[in-house]
């Protein structure tokens, strides 16, 4: 059974490689179940008595170095799943029209889309922010709004940006499935007297669920990583602080000592989301890490 | 049939079974783009005209003197200054030059270094459809590419630390001295350098495999039956039809190591000195924390340039790509 061992040798390598690549992951894990001493010690410990002391700190604790988990859970969920289904809405109802219609502007404009998701996130924050900041002014002054209050540079306008930090990627896979999607189908609808919104939801909608699904997954998996814009305009007080923002200015305590378990404990509970969509959602990854401009699985 | 009566089509059929007349006008083909146009226009047209406007300014926000034009005219009337100061600020900037050469280093050293490391690798994974547990593999596989940046920064931060992280453990074990990777001058940039690589050899393996599985399976039997050489089956059959999907994946990586910020801003912030001081970074800086809003859009403005360039190279690739498919 020489070909048997040598599958097994060959198998046993590739997950050697893929534990490899884990390792770290594993090693945050591994750090989130030890209790603060230990996570400091040298030799660092591999085997010790698990403890869900950072957990419970975590998501429970109040008061000392422990900031308010369960909001910044809750702002997370909100805003991607929210800004992500209102960007896929807006992308089908275009993509359908980009796709059957075919204005004139549809390639120029696809082009621009995507290129607002090739700019460096500090270079589209910058005019954001200033243009956030003068729309509010404007409106306070127009008594539109309390003066306590903010619009853009509140949930509202956070919301918007990460819808359309959602559309470009959205609008590309989209029109991709639209355009798989033969007219015929259409043209059967029409011919037996279906409107067109029928044809758009009842004919269409049903044969690219695929795509929604992968534009649903990783624009989820985008926002619920987006860090620099969070940082810029999130503020806890209108609830549009995100995890990543947790995570970063949450490594130094109140009294000035690092705090390891709970940047630990946390960013275990934060990388569940992704880790269990890239494994059920597996065969889509490829279309959702190359928005949706190459199609296949692996 | 051509593009153009495929366009007519619904119009034609949509008459002929006498379809309401909002729903077969072009108002209704509006109706439908509107919402995106909308978004796009607040959140990316205005945006940009206004950072268009702003890099003509001279606008600070830490100096007490109100934003004006980068250029003065005299009583005569005669330019004193380019209103383009700002751009020629840039391009005299030694710092900002050295900031960008640092990102083509940055970019150049990830993405060939990941194309290397996940072509092997994705050959090596090709052969692996049956394997037991595949999925949880490939998972394990693929999650440094989907994690936050800021997590994996803070993950490697815990490893690199000099008193307790393991890799200064196992250095030692080894004998080596202990090296505070993240402040020291030589080390803080490959070190940021490797954890990139991490984070993404996984998407060349990807695209590797998705390059390889556009290879159609009689063309390889073929190549089999042939006895080919594995380099033979590489130039002749395999590199025809799984390059432009290679090109695409090394495309996108160098977008995005260009792009890089949040992993220098988490790890390092640029530091020490300005080693790990890549270009986005340093424009979060210009705009955020010395509030230079002038200059900074002016810089922008030109990265935004360079993304279009880079979008363009990409679209080409997608066009070659779409060409050849129907080609054959």
């Amino acid at each position: 059974m020489q070909s048997a061992a040598k599958t097994r040798l060959y198998y046993g390598s590739l997950w050697l490689i893929a534990i490899v690549f884990f390792l770290p992951i594993l090693w945050i894990a591994l750090a989130s179940f030890k209790t603060n001493s230990d996570i400091l010690n040298i030799p660092p410990s591999i085997i010790f008595l698990p403890t869900f002391e950072q957990y419970a700190k975590t998501i429970f604790g109040t008061g000392e170095g422990v900031s308010n988990t369960i909001a910044y859970f809750r702002n997370s969920l909100i805003l991607s799943i929210g800004s992500v289904l209102m960007a896929i809405i807006v992308s089908f109802l275009a993509a359908y029209a980009f796709s059957r219609y075919k204005p004139k502007a549809t390639n120029f404009l696809m082009f621009l889309m995507l290129s607002t998701r090739m700019v460096p996130a500090s270079a589209s924050i910058i005019p954001v922010f200033q243009m956030f900041n003068a729309f509010d002014i404007i409106l306070h002054h127009a008594g539109l709004l309390d003066k306590d209050t903010t619009f853009f540079r509140g949930f509202p306008g956070v919301f918007m940006l990460y819808t359309m930090f959602s559309v470009p990627f959205s609008l590309w896979i989209l029109k991709g499935f639209i355009d798989g999607v033969s007219q015929r189908y259409d043209e059967t609808g029409y011919v037996n007297g279906a409107s067109r919104l029928h044809v758009i939801f009842k004919v269409v909608l049903p044969q690219v669920r695929p795509g929604l699904i992968a534009a649903f997954i990783f624009n989820l998996i985008f926002v619920w990583n987006e860090f620099l814009f969070n940082f810029i305009l999130g503020s806890t007080k209108t609830n549009t602080q995100m995890i990543p923002y947790a995570l970063a200015v949450g490594l130094v305590d109140s009294g000035g000592n690092l705090n390891w378990g709970y940047i630990a404990s946390l960013s275990v509970l934060y990388v569940l989301l992704p880790m269990v969509m890239i494994f059920v959602f597996q065969r889509y990854l490829l279309v959702g890490m190359t928005f949706g401009t190459v199609r296949g699985e692996v | 049939m051509s593009a153009a009566s495929l366009a007519d089509r619904p119009a034609v059929v949509a008459r002929r079974s006498g379809l309401h007349t909002f729903e077969q006008s072009r108002a209704f083909s509006l109706a439908l783009l509107a919402p995106i146009l909308i978004f796009f226009v607040i959140l990316n047209v205005i945006p940009t005209l206004w950072m268009i406007g702003f890099s003509f300014y001279r606008y600070n926000l830490q100096s007490p003197t109100a934003p004006r034009l980068a250029y003065s005219v005299t009583e005569k009337g005669i330019l004193t200054q380019l209103p383009l100061d700002n751009f020629v600020k840039i391009f005299n900037d030694i710092d900002l030059w050295n900031a960008f050469g640092r990102t083509f280093w940055f970019v150049l050293l990830a993405v060939v270094i990941q194309v290397v490391l996940g072509v092997l690798l994705g050959f090596l994974f090709w052969g692996s459809a049956k394997m037991p547990g595949r999925r949880v593999a490939l998972t394990m596989l693929f999650t440094p590419m989907v994690i936050t940046p800021v997590a994996s920064g803070l993950f490697w931060r815990l490893m690199y630390e000099p008193t307790f992280g393991v890799i200064n453990f196992l250095i030692t074990v080894f004998g080596g001295q202990k090296i505070d990777f993240l402040t020291n001058n030589n080390w803080a940039f490959p070190a940021v350098l490797f954890v990139d690589i991490w984070m993404w050899t996984p998407f060349m393996i990807l695209m590797t495999l998705a390059a390889l599985g556009s290879v159609p399976k009689a063309e390889l039997e073929a190549a089999e039956v042939d006895r080919m050489s594995f380099f033979k089956r590489l130039w002749y059959v395999i590199l025809p039809h799984g390059k432009f999907i290679l090109m695409l994946g090394i495309l996108l990586r160098t977008i995005d190591a260009f792009k890089t910020t949040d992993l220098v801003f988490l790890m390092t912030k640029g530091g020490p000195g300005n080693v790990t001081d890549l270009i986005g970074l340093r424009l979060y800086r210009f705009a955020f924390d010395s509030l230079n809003i002038g200059f900074s859009s002016a810089l922008a403005l030109v990265l935004l340039m360079i993304a279009i360039a880079f979008t363009s190279a990409y679209l080409w690739v997608l066009n070659l790509r779409r060409r050849s498919e129907q080609s054959t």
